[in-house]
């Protein structure tokens, strides 16, 4: 099956934020929400200062901690990226608590975040983001094209900035945004080795599974059982009212017969 | 079973106190079970969408929180012996519970006798107690503890919260189940249940009540 990705350049972004603008008006997000945070990252102390953009998005894990706990299926994985479906979104915000990277938000009570324009590339187009970047920082294509030139980039890098990478490789099984890094993650404020905890695939691994079968266990067995139990207990309530007529004419006879 | 009860006779099985912490505590059990399958079942997630079901969700667990707060203040007495009572077993429960597979099939006779809780509803109550301690914490780390705890925390707040519905959820089936097979439901609406069939399922109770009004009545 092949699988898509994003090539994200931080050694050519120049910070210019058209991504951000196309991105907002090709999706057309209401005003407020935006799935691209561009900002100037300043290191250092004066004179030997660094700076560096960072650029904040979803960055379509392999093993994406947003679709593990995502009760409903509005997250999934498709071609590579995290697709969202607003309508089956029920606005849990698991997905919210659960992001190691912080991206989605809760718009309007449903789960808001990138879908690497699903429609827009499905139609054969580029993403808005990718159509738009005049630094050719960003590219869209099969992964292992967008991996061969991430690599090439960072070697060519290297020249300056001798710790120059590909990030997202392997990170979380694979990015859907492979990375070209001038500096090393933790200088550019990205995670070394993002993991997600085990715990998080619990949910659709063992809590759905369990639910589902205990309560419809659960269902079908008190049902079964109603139909014989209710029947013993008004057999037993029937037999009991017998034996108390039994017992009340009993005692009262004795009384007649003193009477007569 | 000699029972010596009058066939007209009812006894007290649930003032207006109890039946109304009762009824507190279903309406906010079932808003919270609702509202929460609706947040986590996409068949009824569109439901939830726009927040409605999360706020209604917030508003139940306000409620059922409240209610052993309601029961301690209108009926401090009852409220301590459900308590006590559903975590102490006499030797009778334990006989009790060694032969609850003929209770559940609808049987009573030959059944050790039973004070005002059987076993099985000890066992339910505690399991009810015990439950809705860890939904109540963990709901309450999962409402307020965003932004303190990191994703693993939140995730087993979540799970613990869901099994913790799920446990609950399974005993509600089984008290709906005992319900409808003893026909118990008059009791908790009413109050009231015919002597006989108290005796039959609670005698040591029904020979420690006072042999007079409210607590017995003779029904017309």
């Amino acid at each position: 099956m092949t699988t898509y990705a994003f090539l994200l350049d931080l050694g050519r972004c120049i910070g210019c934020q058209a991504c951000v603008a196309a991105c907002k008006t090709g999706n057309e997000l209401s005003p407020g929400v935006q799935y691209i945070h561009i900002s100037e990252q300043t290191r250092g102390v004066f004179p030997a200062l660094q700076s560096s953009i960072k650029n904040h998005r979803c960055y379509h894990c392999a093993d994406a901690a947003c679709v593990a706990v995502c009760p409903t299926g509005a997250l999934y994985k498709e071609d590579g990226l995290t697709r969202l479906d607003a309508s089956q979104c029920s606005g849990c915000a698991y997905c919210v608590d659960a992001c190691p990277f912080n991206v989605p938000q809760l718009v309007n009570g449903r789960s808001n975040k990138c879908d690497g324009c699903a429609e827009v590339v499905k139609a054969g187009g580029q993403p808005w983001c990718v159509k738009t970047c005049p630094s050719n920082a960003l590219m869209y294509g099969e992964r292992e094209t967008i991996m061969a030139e991430a690599h090439r980039r960072a070697e060519a890098l290297r020249v300056r900035y001798p710790h120059a990478q590909v990030y997202g490789e392997t990170q979380l099984g694979g990015l859907g945004v492979v990375m070209v890094l001038p500096d090393q993650p933790e200088q550019l404020d990205l995670p070394a080795n993002p993991q997600i905890p085990a715990v998080l695939n619990t949910w659709q691994n063992v809590v759905q599974p369990a639910s589902v079968g205990l309560l419809g266990f659960s269902l079908a067995f008190t049902g079964l059982a109603a139909i014989i139990a209710r029947r013993n207990h008004k057999q037993e309530v029937a037999h009991l009212h017998v034996q108390n007529s039994a017992e009340e004419t009993a005692a009262v006879q004795p009384d007649h017969a003193n009477e007569t | 079973m000699t029972t010596n009860a009058s066939p007209t006779r009812k006894v007290l099985r649930y003032s207006v106190k109890p039946r109304l912490v009762h009824a507190l505590l279903a309406s906010s059990f079932l808003t919270l079970l609702l509202t929460g399958l609706t947040l986590l079942w996409s068949p009824l997630s569109p439901l939830a969408a726009g927040g409605l079901m999360r706020h209604l969700h917030y508003v139940g667990a306000v409620l059922f929180m409240a209610v052993p707060i309601v029961y301690l203040m209108v009926d401090r007495p009852a409220a301590k012996e459900l308590l006590w009572d559903s975590f102490h077993y006499d030797r009778d429960d334990w006989t009790w519970l060694k032969h609850v597979y003929a209770y559940f099939l609808g049987h009573c006779e030959g059944m050790p006798p039973q004070g005002r809780l059987n076993a099985g509803q000890k066992l339910h109550h505690a399991g009810v107690v015990i439950f809705s301690a860890s939904i109540v914490i963990s709901g309450l780390v999962m409402w307020f503890g965003k932004g303190m705890l990191n994703a693993n925390g939140l995730a087993v707040a979540a799970i613990i919260h869901n099994l913790s519905m799920l446990i609950l959820t399974v005993l509600l089936i089984g008290h709906l189940y005992f319900t409808f097979v003893y026909d118990a439901l008059a009791g908790m609406v009413q109050g009231y249940i015919p002597e006989a069939e108290a005796r039959l399922e609670h005698a040591k109770w029904v020979e420690s009540l006072p042999q007079k009004e409210p607590w017995l009545v003779e029904e017309n």
